[in-house]
């Protein structure tokens, strides 16, 4: 009832001073504090505490002349003071000073009052844990302007931001300390623009300001993630799924939640332009610093990041961005030819850089791609264990794939022994030449298999259409017989 | 005239025992290599994945192999040591009658000829069928032995022998099959001369009327008189084939 009283007592007063502001300026201000601003309106003017520390006695006097104060004289603060005494003070720094200054407004701010505002309530807290919180740390003593400052508040967000505007930390249990200033854009930019504090932050209000306790500064971040969930429920419970969310459950805090890649109060809008792309990339980098190098120097890497080529895939092309598996288990690894077969089967993305789209289609009808394809219908349906099978980065590499043109081909060779060499113990350099390296066979490029197949392609239609013709002519002459 | 009933013996009992350890490789050979080439068609995998997986069907197909490599050998060993010593007559080699014969029965299907080739013990297509499957059984032994062991055969060979010999292998097993599947069958099973089985190379034994009609030169060297005189004017009738079918 009281606080509803006070909101209709509010509403009123800014219905009748539209412009509070601006009356004030009207202000009629005390002989006694006009006298004090002879002296502390000028600038320059300060104090000094036996530690060297000073503090300015300047008063502006517009301002003072704007705050809520101004209808009180110097003297109702500063007790000791009036135009006939100035009494000199000694504090040992300024921290003493400012705890004196606070109990000053306590004087006319009952505990109650205070009370009254939930962004009080910890301070409270920490005031009975023998902590002294300082008024002046948010309220400046001589412009002190009423809770709205004089305007009218027209969203929860510009509430909100009346005191998160202001530079503020929260203390975590283990002495972390958390900013609590947002640097918060309504600019288009910002994919939340049109969202209040109260979405993400739920359980705050105008009204309600509970108190929290954090652990730490990386627990808070965690929780924090948890509102995201509220919106984008498809890609949290994408989340859950990933390799992420499986070393976070198993107790490692520096897994990255949704917060480390889309930040916080500024999260921009999806860019699948060039910019968003590097971006990206720089997200991952975050954690995955040496990843990211080898990256950089790939031939997609180096496409990205020197010729802003946006065909080139980013982390998140094949890794997904918020289902992100293990790459290095087995079920990662049977579907590596399809993710590069994304693009390299897509003449729409290849073929403007003269690459062929058959390699995915040769990869798979050769002994290794089809050994991998029925080991995973085995794992699938046998419960099979498989063995690894060769796939496109066992020869291009992963991070690090070169440019197979401009690659020189005995280095190639030599790389691809190596690899034939892990599962075929004992083979040779002319090993590696089993492989067609993607090519079709014909007449300039592996003749002998051409020729092989070209002959069986002629020769197994021509014999079974002449035996079909020999049978179809002796039932025939059976039949005329007969 | 002898009674076209008579059973005449055609196969000995190593005929016969190789004629069922040919079935056996090739029943098995088909089904683990067809489905290896085939490896996309669901049926090949629902196969593939029955047999326990795919390593599975590459170790029976190459275990099957050696006991084919075995059989072949063993044949060709036979053979050899049967033509060297002078016992038996190289009956299978190609000829020029062969060619003659398989002219004449073209024209003979066409009506130009009043009747069928008269052929020896064994006739132009049984000569075919089984020179394509021994030259082929060859090609199958070689390419499936480098097949299987790429790293020896490369320590000698150039790497492009392996896709090559995969090439071979795939496309020569096809063919054979085709051969077996449209020819050999047609022949042993559907022909209206044999249906519903041709049993000789079951039983070791063939009717003196289809020797008559299928193997005349053999039949009179057997009887001991001139093809001609056995003959007669004319040759079998088809009324004759009619009766007689399917007693091997």
């Amino acid at each position: 009832m009281k606080r509803w009283f006070a909101v209709i007592a509010f509403l009123l007063l800014a219905a009748g001073f539209p412009a509070a502001g601006h009356a004030k300026d009207d202000v009629d201000l005390s002989i006694e504090s006009i006298k004090c601003l002879q002296c502390h309106g000028k600038k320059g003017i300060a104090y000094k505490f036996q530690n060297e520390e000073s503090v300015e006695a300047y008063v502006n006097p517009a301002k003072y002349r704007l705050s809520v104060h101004s209808v009180l004289s110097c003297s109702r603060c500063h007790t000791d003071f009036s135009t006939d005494h100035h009494p000199s003070r000694n504090f040992r720094n300024k921290a003493q000073y400012r705890v004196r200054s606070s109990a000053v407004c306590r004087g006319c701010h009952t505990p109650d009052q205070i009370k009254s505002k939930s962004v009080h309530a910890d301070l409270l807290t920490k005031e009975r844990e023998g902590a002294s919180p300082v008024c002046t740390d948010c309220h400046d003593a001589h412009s002190v302007t009423p809770v709205a400052g004089g305007r009218i508040i027209r969203s929860e967000t510009e509430y909100c931001m009346k005191c998160h505007r202001q530079k503020m930390t929260m203390t975590c249990r283990n002495g972390d300390k958390i900013s609590l200033n947002v640097s918060y854009s309504f600019s288009e930019g910002n994919a939340h623009d049109k969202l209040r504090c109260s979405d993400c932050h739920y359980g705050f209000s105008s009204d309600e300001h509970p108190k929290r306790n954090f652990r730490s500064r990386r627990d808070y971040t965690i929780a924090s993630s948890e509102s995201c969930r509220r919106c984008h429920f498809d890609k949290y419970t994408k989340t859950l799924d990933s390799v992420h969310n499986t070393i976070l459950s198993q107790g490692n805090l520096n897994a990255p939640v949704c917060n480390d890649c889309h930040g916080s109060h500024q999260i921009p809008h999806m860019s699948r332009g060039v910019k968003g792309r590097v971006l990206t990339t720089h997200k991952c980098r975050k954690c995955h610093e040496e990843v990211f190098a080898v990256y950089a120097k790939s031939v997609h890497g180096s496409a990205l990041f020197n010729e802003q080529n946006t065909d080139v895939p980013i982390c998140i092309d094949c890794h997904t961005a918020h289902d992100i598996e293990n790459p290095l288990t087995l079920e990662y690894h049977e579907r590596i030819p399809q993710i590069c077969g994304n693009c390299h089967a897509n003449p729409a993305v290849v073929s403007k850089y003269g690459l062929s789209t058959e390699v995915l289609n040769a990869y798979l009808t050769d002994f290794h791609g089809v050994t991998l394809g029925l080991y995973r219908k085995q794992r699938e349906q046998l419960y099979k264990p498989a063995r690894p099978i060769a796939v496109c980065t066992d020869c291009h590499g992963t991070h690090n794939i070169m440019s197979s043109v401009s690659s020189d081909p005995a280095n190639v060779k030599a790389n691809l022994l190596k690899r034939c060499q892990k599962c075929h113990k004992d083979t040779n350099e002319n090993f590696p030449n089993a492989w067609l390296s993607h090519y079709k066979p014909s007449l300039s490029k592996f003749p002998l298999i051409f020729i092989v197949s070209t002959a069986y392609k002629i020769f197994i239609p021509i014999m079974g259409l002449g035996l079909l013709l020999q049978i179809f002519l002796h039932i025939w002459r059976y039949a005329v017989n007969r | 005239m002898k009674d076209g009933k008579t059973k005449i013996r055609r196969f000995s009992t190593f005929r016969i025992a190789e004629h069922w350890m040919i079935i056996l490789s090739s029943v098995v050979l088909f089904a683990t290599g067809l489905c290896q080439r085939f490896w996309h068609v669901d049926s090949a995998q629902w196969f593939i994945l029955k047999m326990g997986g795919i390593d599975n069907v590459r170790l029976v197909h190459r275990y099957m192999g050696l006991f084919f490599t075995f059989e072949i050998l063993l044949h060709v060993g036979v053979a050899v040591g049967g033509v060297a010593s002078r016992k038996w007559e190289s009956s299978m080699f190609i000829t020029r009658e062969d060619l003659v014969a398989s002219i004449h029965n073209i024209r003979y299907y066409f009506g130009l000829e009043n009747h069928a080739a008269r052929c020896d013990r064994y006739d132009y297509m049984e000569k075919f069928e089984y020179w394509t499957i021994l030259i082929g059984g060859f090609l199958m032994i070689v390419s499936g032995a480098v097949l299987w062991l790429p790293t020896m055969v490369t320590r000698i060979l150039p790497g492009e022998i392996i896709p090559a010999a995969k090439v071979l292998h795939s496309n020569e097993a096809l063919l054979i099959f085709l051969i077996n599947a449209i020819w050999h069958i047609y022949n042993s099973i559907f022909s209206p001369d044999v249906f519903p089985l041709d049993t000789s190379i079951f039983t070791g034994y063939i009717s003196r009327d289809r020797m008559m009609r299928e193997h005349p030169l053999e039949l009179a060297r057997i009887e001991g008189v001139e093809p001609n005189v056995l003959l007669g004017d004319g040759p079998p009738g088809v009324e004759e084939k009619a009766a007689d079918s399917g007693t091997g």
